[in-house]
């Protein structure tokens, strides 16, 4: 009841916080979505279907992981150079609430790409897609998985490390990720790399519930996903328990 | 109440910014924390409220062991911290119901105590405005507001009084003290030895890490006895004047003032000696007093960011 209560104070308090990012935030979004489905095709000579669905499916996973690995960690960092996170946790508040609170308000900061990019690619592309219910969980899971990844990122590297890394990844999932190519067309080392991080299975995940007709789904990338959401959870509330 | 015994921290990196620090706050009590910067001051408070662990020595309050339980630390205290507290996109108002309601007030209650420290602190015009847009004055009274409007058994404060207007800053330690009539136990970190000379119950001084004296301001001014402080404002220009032979200190504390401190016996002579300099035309003004807090607290950590005039002519 305690940590209920806790837990709605602290979403009102950082909602208040991102409030004043939140159209920036949605901007950037919409650009992203936009540009993906407009400027990839550029990079292909002809379009087939399967390469436009890629390319609409992909679009809502891009934003989804870039506002997560990127703008998530930027924004933690900034907290804790700032000093807020020190002040938060010397509240009377149990960690695990914090981490909840802050990741629910990031899932709403994120979400709206996922409306964006789905929009633009009807718009560009026009498919039919074979949407499966399971789509609500299965972006859920991706946005959980992102923005917790991206809180770890924050809360383990020091911020200077933290921003570099994100400047890093968002080319990494930009242009080296299977998301708007299958993964059969990685390299061997980079099919391995891809192996071990989560950004593969956030792809297959996204893809197969929401074309179901042209993609499997698989179970191992919903597991996948929940381990390294629970390894990321686990990492950030360790970080923010433990003292200097 | 609050019971710190031994504690010892060394961060990594090997600075050893506490050795072996005792101290003891009582309930309804200011406690000051002062000591050089670097000294350790928010290092220790860090480990009162289980932001950092000791390496040894143990932290009581009413007999619960707060380093064992950094949760029921931060029940227990509420703190302001050094730094600025950021509250990006709120308001004070905001800042101050909020802080109060996770501290465990109801929402009522935290609104009513919001109210009467906006009063009470006169910043009511600035408590709907956007954080963005406020005074670094502001800024800091709203954290003391946001550590007193639902106090811990234990309010910390770390150095409250920086940014605030002498006006502000007389009511400011009004609030520190009804904190204390309240019941809790108030240990405040400052570098205003004047102020805490007349507003703190006791206190301790922190050196490089140790605790170097405690007591009350009275018993630590009674550790310089018998000396006066003459202070000077010297003539723009001028030679500045050779301290006499018996002087048993002399601080050049800028350009154009400097303070020599005598044995209470030669009053007299001091009063003669300063009146001639004033004649000679090296001095423009002087006073001589008793010695005050901030006295016997450079006698006790050496005025080592001063520049010491009694060999020679100071740099
Ligand atoms: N996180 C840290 N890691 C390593 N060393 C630290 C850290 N924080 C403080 N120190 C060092 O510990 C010593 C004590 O620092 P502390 O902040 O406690 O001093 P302070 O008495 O509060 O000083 P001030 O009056 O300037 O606020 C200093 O030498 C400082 O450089
Ligand atoms: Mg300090």
């Amino acid at each position: 009841m305690d940590a209920l209560r806790s837990y709605v104070l602290l979403v009102t308090w950082q909602v208040l916080r991102v409030r004043v990012m939140l159209p920036l935030a949605i901007v950037v979004q919409a650009l992203l979505a936009v540009g993906i489905v407009l400027g990839y095709p550029l990079l292909f000579p002809e379009i087939d279907r399967t390469t436009t669905l890629f390319l609409a499916t992909a679009a809502p996973t891009i934003t989804l992981v870039t506002m997560g690995l990127v703008l998530v960690p930027q924004v933690v960092a900034q907290a804790k150079t700032e000093g807020s996170l020190d002040f938060l946790r010397s509240l009377p508040v149990p960690r695990i609430v914090y981490l909840f609170a802050d990741l629910t308000v990031w899932l709403v900061v994120v979400l709206p790409g996922v409306v964006f990019a789905i929009v633009a690619a009807q718009w560009r592309f026009g498919l039919d897609m074979h949407v499966s219910p399971l789509v609500v969980p299965a972006f859920l899971l991706v946005a959980f998985t992102a923005t917790s990844v991206g809180y770890a990122i924050a809360a383990v590297l020091p911020p200077m490390l933290a921003n570099l890394t994100t400047q890093v990844l968002v080319v990494f999932v930009l242009m080296f990720s299977p998301l708007t190519f299958p993964a059969d067309r990685l390299p061997g080392w980079l099919a391995a790399i891809h192996g071990v991080l989560p950004i593969q299975a956030m792809g297959e995940v996204v893809r197969g519930t929401l074309a179901t007709n042209a993609f499997p789904l698989t179970l191992g990338a919903f597991l996948a996903l929940g381990a390294w959401c629970a390894a990321s959870f686990t990492v950030t509330s360790l970080v923010l328990t433990r003292r200097a | 109440m609050l019971t710190i015994d031994g504690v010892t921290k060394t961060y990594r990196g090997g600075v050893r910014a506490n050795d072996g620090v005792h101290l003891r706050v009582g309930a309804s009590e200011v406690y000051g924390l002062l000591g050089h910067n670097g000294a350790g001051k928010t290092t220790l408070v860090n480990q009162v409220v289980g932001l950092a662990a000791p390496d040894a020595g143990t932290i009581v309050l009413d007999g619960q062991d707060l380093v064992a339980d950094p949760g029921l630390a931060r029940r227990l205290c509420s703190i302001q911290p050094q730094a600025q507290v950021p509250i990006t996109g709120l308001t004070p108002r905001r800042a101050i119901e909020l802080t109060g309601r996770l501290r465990g007030g109801r929402a009522d209650d935290a609104r009513r105590r919001t109210a009467a420290l906006a009063d009470a602190l006169d910043i009511g015009e600035w408590m709907d405005t956007d954080a963005a847009r406020l005074s670094g004055g502001v800024k800091r009274l709203t954290s003391f507001a946001m550590a007193a409007v639902v106090p811990g058994r234990l309010v910390i404060l770390d150095e409250p009084t920086n940014d605030v207007d002498p006006v502000r800053r007389r009511l400011l330690w009004a609030q520190v003290r009804a904190l204390a009539d309240g019941g809790a136990g108030v240990l405040l970190v400052t570098h205003n030895v004047v102020e805490a000379e007349r507003s703190v119950d006791r206190l301790a001084i922190l050196d490089r890490g140790r605790v170097v004296v405690e007591g009350t301001p009275v018993e630590l001014r009674a550790s310089v006895p018998d000396e006066l402080r003459l202070d000077l404002t010297l003539e723009p220009g001028a030679e500045p004047p050779d301290p006499p032979a018996w002087a048993l200190r002399a601080v050049r504390e800028n350009g154009h003032r400097m303070v020599v401190t005598v044995p209470a016996f030669r009053a007299g002579d001091a009063a003669g000696w300063a009146l001639a300099e004033q004649r000679a035309g090296r001095v423009e003004e002087f006073g001589l007093a008793p010695a005050t807090l901030e006295d016997a607290y450079v006698a006790l950590v050496g005025g080592t960011d001063r520049a010491e005039v009694r060999d020679g002519r100071a740099a």
